[in-house]
């Protein structure tokens, strides 16, 4: 069996730089190059990126060119290279930091993500060069009361963005739970997870 | 009669988005509710949670006057009314992070000395009411597992009044909709408007 090289992005949510977001996207990048894979990280609240998707950019929607800001035009070349998608953020309300989901909004838009027939109008996916999805993800709710109100984030990336990726993605979740309630150790414990596993990814 | 809070996440006024935002405050105003109106893309909404909000999370309200009017707005409210496009099966990121910032400790939720989970306090809001739109069918908003009415009628609607009750009127198939669809639809946004 030859050696796998993964083009890995990481999307990383969190607008603290001292978060236990960061601290879990440190273990992802070192896990997925300890295994040899290329990373690319995007951490939005490091480079200001905007928390809507603007309106000039919503009329050019579904034009031509619905790129407008150069940010958006290098993150889509990042994506459109990449073989893994990993995000890691906190999940709020049951779902996405809004930052997240504004990038989700500005980057795979038509032509990225997915394309629109213009004769049926129908959507057909674009991400098939994706086979890992993988979203890492801290909950201030146990994990009843996540299952309870749906778990929206996950379904956002598990279900929502792989219908733009195709059945043969893999998608792999590391989520922990009632964040609150966890001592050093088992933060650590997760941590040492999430690397172990991003190095295990083929 | 009630005090209605009305969010509105949707770029351009003018659009289909703005159209069902008209039917809205038209049915509202013949049940002679009152109504606050917040257009979170025309003012320009800041929807990002700031470093010093997240890590002073558990802070008073009181500590964060930029959000005071929010504040206000969200403790007045009996309805909550949310106007918007489904994007990604969910809310825009402008409203999401209306919820993310507004929806804080000492207003929406507390968090009492030694417990573990939090405690609701939005016992004012008795209804959550949702108009919104899809881009695609209904069915690849079922396979997406709906995640925009779950985050509206579950995660949000455990805060609030326990007997609150939700309410959610949805058109799917924008992008392919005729505009004679559209027309009904928007009569349908009136009289269930009428009769929050």
């Amino acid at each position: 069996m030859g050696v796998v090289i993964l083009k890995a992005l990481v999307v990383v949510a969190h607008p603290d730089p001292e978060s236990f977001a960061h601290a879990a996207a440190r273990r992802v990048e070192r896990g997925l190059e300890a295994a040899g894979h290329s990373v690319e990280v995007i951490d939005l609240g490091a480079i200001d990126y905007p928390g809507a998707l603007r309106p000039d950019e919503w009329r050019a929607y579904e034009s031509e060119s619905p790129v407008l800001d150069p940010i958006v035009a290098a993150h889509i070349e990042l994506v459109r290279s990449a073989e893994a998608l990993v995000f890691v953020y906190p999940t709020w309300w049951s779902s996405l930091p809004a930052v997240l989901k504004a990038w989700f909004e500005r980057t795979l838009v038509p032509g990225v993500a997915f394309v629109l027939d213009p004769r049926t109008r129908r959507v057909r996916p674009a991400l098939g060069h994706v086979r890992h999805l993988v979203g890492v993800t801290t909950y201030g709710s146990p994990r009843w009361y996540v299952k309870l109100v749906n778990d929206n984030g996950r379904r956002t990336i598990a279900r929502t963005l792989r219908i733009a990726t195709g059945r043969g993605t893999r998608v792999t979740w590391l989520p922990m739970y009632s964040l609150d309630g966890h001592d050093e150790a088992a933060r650590h414990a997760f941590l040492d997870r999430i690397e172990e596993t991003m190095r295990g990814l083929r | 009669m009630s005090r209605v809070l009305v969010l509105f996440a949707h770029p351009d006024r003018g659009s289909f988005g703005g159209a069902v935002l008209e039917r809205v405050l038209a049915g509202l105003a013949r049940g002679r509710h009152e109504v606050r109106l917040r257009d979170l893309y025309g003012e320009g909404f800041e929807s990002r949670l700031s470093v010093a909000e997240k890590r002073d999370h558990l802070a008073s309200p009181d500590t964060k006057p930029q959000l005071a009017r929010d504040f206000d707005d969200l403790r007045w409210a009996e309805t909550l009314v949310f106007v918007h496009p489904t994007w990604w099966g969910a809310q825009p990121a402008i409203l999401k992070g209306w919820v993310d910032r507004v929806w804080a400790c000492g207003v929406a939720w507390e968090l009492p000395e030694g417990a573990k989970r939090l405690k609701p306090t939005l016992s004012n809001v008795r209804r959550i009411a949702t108009f919104t739109t899809h881009g695609s069918p209904w069915r690849v908003n079922a396979l997406q597992g709906v995640p925009g009415r779950r985050i509206a009628n579950r995660s949000l609607r455990v805060i609030c009044h326990p007997l609150c009750r939700t309410r959610w009127v949805a058109f799917y198939g924008t992008d392919s909709s005729t505009a004679e669809r559209r027309a009904r639809f928007l009569a349908r946004v009136e009289r269930a408007a009428a009769r929050l």
